[in-house]
């Protein structure tokens, strides 16, 4: 995480659900503490790669924000398929 | 070890503990929020977001949700953040002769009740869902059924309040209840301590843990419900979509208690030992939600493959195209249940200024602004718009067991 960069910054966090890292900065300073939480809050997370690409990045910025390291991070939850699945594989 | 001081502390971060604490720190109180976990940890952030008037019984329930509706949009532009309410109208497929005579006779029921709500043929309903499954022979339509993100939801009520200086704590739960000469006093799981004039138990699946500290409790039980998240997609349709047996099985609870775990009859389908009811809607960001499960499960808060085959079968038997489309995600949440489908709402008896309210089960979005309305009446010595009797906590004789 590159510190240098101010609050307000267009990075791109989650891909998916286009949640740029000053939003996710600003859901810490609102009171989020875990992935979780920055998941409800933002959506960061949420898309369809549901969270493979953001969520170490989200963890970062949370243990940035927090003065943690990576590993005090409470772990986030995984959700059913983990990967999209269709309809009518469930189907079958 | 820290010392607070309120007005009013609320237990439990979910919609209706938000709720209230929004109103109560626009009356001016001074209000601590605690969650077990964090905002919207149970019910409440595993839900879909529908705000149906079709399914209320038609009573005081009903007549609540319609002004929950006039205050939602209220909330819509007094909230300081998009809440993404919408009111697109609701229809409830039906698929036989057998069910159009019930709902025939629901709706009248209904438009009695001053709910404007309509059978329709399957002409008028393809034009609202031009891909719904050809043997669908009717639907009703109200144009009033609307949704609101309870994410976002609880989000604004939280943010509003703290506005206006309420304090959130997550991650923490009272390990003891003292009564004071005037007030009440939380012994936290942290050591902290806080003292309150008045309390407010609003943690619903969880809410006997609280009560249960002063020795008098209400029978909430966990009632488990599965969704579908699919990937983003256009809309299908006009409307959020349910199905007649998804009514029946909510107007008729004693159904669904009967496929409580190690109790299932041989004779029960899959589908009736899941409780399975058709809710199809479309959130803001595109995605479907697909569910519903109706299981008595305690707390656990798994899914399962054998669920999910259900209710994909469900979607793809409504709506045949939705079988091209992947799912990426399922959750399951726990809503309150109560015996007679009543929340409950009011002061415990023998405990002054200790108050409850959950219980809401599926309808803990649709009510919470009105919750949070008679709630901060209740607190603050105010008679609430609505009479309370149906409500009282003390109804099954401060005891979980019937």
């Amino acid at each position: 995480m590159d510190k240098d960069r101010a609050v307000g910054d267009e990075k791109y966090i989650c891909r998916c659900e286009e949640v740029t890292e000053a939003e996710i900065r600003e859901a810490i300073k609102a009171g989020a503490r875990s992935v979780v939480e920055i998941k409800r809050w933002t959506r960061a997370g949420m898309g369809i790669c549901q969270g493979r690409s953001c969520r170490r990045l989200v963890e970062r910025i949370l243990a940035d924000e927090l003065k943690l390291k990576p590993e005090e991070i409470e772990l986030s939850s995984f959700r059913q398929p983990v990967r999209p699945v269709s309809i009518k594989a469930m189907d079958e | 070890m820290t010392e607070h001081r309120c007005d009013v502390a609320i237990l439990g971060a979910g919609v209706n503990g938000c709720s209230i604490a929004y109103e109560l720190s626009k009356r001016g109180k001074k209000v601590i929020l605690i969650d077990k976990v964090v905002l919207g940890a149970g019910a409440s952030g595993s839900c879909d977001d529908m705000i149906l008037l079709q399914s209320k019984k038609p009573g005081i329930l009903l007549e609540m949700a319609f002004k929950s509706l006039d205050l939602f949009e209220g909330l819509k532009t007094e909230l300081l953040s998009d809440i993404e309410f919408e009111t697109r109208g609701g229809t409830i497929l039906i698929e036989d002769e057998e069910h159009l005579s019930i709902m025939e006779e629901f709706v009248a029921s209904q438009n009695r009740y001053g709910l404007e709500v309509e059978i329709i043929d399957r002409k008028r309903l393809v034009e609202l869902q031009p891909l719904v499954a050809e043997d669908i022979i009717a639907s009703t339509y109200s144009a009033r059924d609307s949704q609101v993100n309870p994410m976002l939801l609880m989000k604004a009520f939280l943010l509003g309040a703290k506005q206006k200086g309420l304090r959130y704590i997550s991650r923490t739960t009272p390990v003891a209840i003292e009564q004071l000469a005037s007030g009440w006093k939380l012994l936290l799981d942290t050591g902290d301590v806080v003292e309150a004039e008045v309390l407010v138990n609003a943690a619903g699946a969880w809410a006997n843990d609280i009560t249960k500290l002063v020795d008098f409790q209400v029978p909430i039980t966990p009632r488990k419900g599965q969704v579908i998240v699919t990937e983003a997609i256009p809309p299908l349709g006009e409307t959020n979509v349910w199905s007649a047996q998804y009514i029946v099985s909510k107007l008729k609870p004693q159904e669904a208690v009967k496929t409580s775990a190690g109790e299932s009859a041989p004779t029960q389908t899959p589908a009736e030992r899941f409780g399975l009811g058709f809710a199809f809607t479309g959130t803001h960001n595109g995605n479907y939600l697909i569910g519903s499960t109706r299981e008595n499960r305690g707390f656990d808060k798994s899914t399962d493959p054998e669920a999910i085959a259900l209710l994909s079968a469900q979607v793809e038997r409504f709506f045949p195209v939705m079988s091209k489309i992947n799912f990426i995600r399922t959750f399951a949440g726990l809503r309150p249940s109560t015996p007679d489908g009543m929340p409950f709402l009011g002061e415990i008896p023998g405990a002054p200024g200790f108050f409850i309210a959950a219980g809401h089960e599926g309808d803990g979005i649709a009510l919470s602004p009105i919750t949070g309305l008679v709630m901060a009446d209740l607190v603050t010595g105010k008679k609430p718009i609505f009479p309370m009797e149906a409500f009282e906590p003390g109804r099954f004789g401060g005891k979980a067991g019937l």
